[in-house]
């Protein structure tokens, strides 16, 4: 178990790397996050189960100019890991389930949270920058490598930091609801899932159709054509 | 430099955005272009300024930035204030252009299709995969070759079919995008063909209408939406006896 719980605050410190400072390849996006997470857990269905919720919520958000936007890199190993850690073990579908809302909404929070982290890694690159500025004008060369190490190495840590602090806190908070009121909170994820899922499908939806009749119609199209496959078992 | 374009923006801040990041990635051509060390040194102090853009497409302008120091370092090009206009010129428009490409379509793209493959095959990672590889392969693949695109054709370089096949990768997407989340809503409607309970199937009416509702507005930012939605359905479950 610790070692799982050290890889996955590992994966954190990786997916907030992948976000911003290095590559961005959307390793970082919670759907994959969570198959690496179930993969390590050994346990796809509530990593699937979170990760999805989380993906589809995560998908309209984006990093566009100077804006800072909620991290989902560390949403989602929160979330996701959150989840993992209540139901391990647990075969009872409405601890599992509970598991699973307790992991959505504190992926929601932790991405939340994340932006004045987010924003405070920012001001501390302001003076990695002006030192490295100071440097390269004293004639130091290696500034700017120096530098970018020192960004990437604070990011990482800050992942790394932030992932323990809400799976610590998660867990020892809220393993007794989920627990006691497991029947509660399983029938608000069987209506929060769908509601979560079609919120985010319309956001989606909405970045694709741009108010253009075609697309909408294109979408309509598709939707009755797959319904209609799946109903009758085309496929 | 396409290697460490990658780290493009591990010290971006308010500032100067990326401009660590961009002089970083310029140094193994200004060190391999300029041998005297206090001209590389104010070189590399005037690309130190602020530079801002999409990350992927900042290695087309790697690439045009290599070319233009190539010939300042031939004794012909543009002064610092010109490289300068050039970068700002250059990263407005790769912003522009790499802000609806990636972020705007290739990144819901891959992300619709990712959960469309998750909820149809939830048993493996194959929805991590598709939104992956759909992704990090057209990310990677133009950030790689981008530095190349850059040095080849200049400052010149979106005055041809670059520009084109960019705006055409985001018209495909777009339509693409319309026919993954329709597909999507109908495996949510009926996945594998089964259909789930009336009031499953109501929930995700309200939350397509919704979304739809509230996508028209900026603020609150769909996270905050999903929260607050997250909350009144826990005290609904709370309020109601069992």
């Amino acid at each position: 178990m610790t070692g799982v719980l050290l890889l996955t605050l590992l994966l954190a410190g990786v997916a907030v790397l992948d976000a911003t400072p290095v590559a961005q390849t959307l390793l970082s996006q919670p759907l994959v996050t969570a198959s690496l997470l179930g993969a390590l857990w050994h346990d796809w269905p509530t990593a699937l189960a979170v990760g999805v919720v989380l993906q589809i919520l995560a998908a309209s958000t984006l990093p566009v100019g100077s804006r800072t936007p909620e991290d989902y890199a560390l949403g989602g190993v929160v979330g996701v890991g959150l989840a993992l850690a209540l139901d391990h073990g647990v075969n009872l579908q409405p601890w599992r389930d509970s598991a699973q809302l307790v992991g959505v909404l504190a992926g929601l929070l932790a991405a939340s949270s994340g932006v004045p982290a987010l924003r405070w890694q920012r001001r501390r690159n302001e003076g990695l920058a002006r030192w490295c500025e100071a440097e390269l004008l004293a004639g130091n060369e290696g500034a700017p490598a120096l530098a970018t190490a020192a960004g990437v190495a604070l990011s990482f840590a800050t992942g790394v930091a932030l992932c323990a602090a809400w799976l610590a806190v998660g867990t020892l908070l809220l393993r007794a609801p989920v627990e006691t009121e497991s029947l509660r909170l399983s029938r608000a994820w069987t209506l929060a899932q769908p509601i979560w899922l079609g919120f985010g499908a319309a956001q989606l939806l909405h970045a694709f159709v741009q108010r253009k009749l075609t697309r909408a119609g294109v979408f309509g199209a598709a939707l009755v054509g797959a319904w209609l496959t799946l109903v009758l078992g085309l496929l | 430099m396409a290697l460490r374009a990658n780290l493009l923006q591990s010290t971006w801040n308010y500032e100067r955005q990326q401009g660590i990041g961009w002089v970083f990635a310029l140094q193994p051509a200004l060190a391999a272009l300029y041998p005297d060390a206090a001209t590389r040194r104010a070189r590399a102090v005037e690309h130190a300024a602020f530079f801002n853009t999409q990350p992927t497409l900042a290695s087309i302008a790697l690439g045009v930035a290599a070319k233009l120091e190539e010939e300042r370092a031939a004794g012909a090009g543009p002064d610092a204030a010109g490289m300068a206009r050039v970068k700002a010129a250059l990263g407005s428009t790769l912003a522009a252009l790499g802000d609806r490409l990636f972020w705007f379509s290739l990144r819901p793209f891959a992300a619709a299709l990712g959960v469309l493959v998750a909820i149809a095959r939830p048993n493996g990672p194959w929805g991590a995969l598709a939104l992956w590889l759909v992704y990090a392969s057209i990310h990677l693949g133009a950030r790689f070759a981008g530095v190349g695109w850059g040095y080849a054709r200049g400052p010149a370089v979106f005055s041809g079919r670059l520009r084109v096949w960019l705006e055409t990768a985001v018209t495909v997407l777009a339509y693409g995008g319309c026919i993954v989340v329709g597909v999507l809503v109908a495996n949510m409607l009926a996945p594998a063909g089964e259909s789930r309970p009336i009031a499953v199937e109501s929930a995700l009416a309200s939350g397509l209408g919704l979304g739809l509702l509230t996508a028209q507005r900026a603020r609150p930012s769909p996270t905050q939406w999903a929260l607050g939605l997250g909350t009144l359905i826990l005290l609904a479950a709370w309020l109601r006896p069992i």
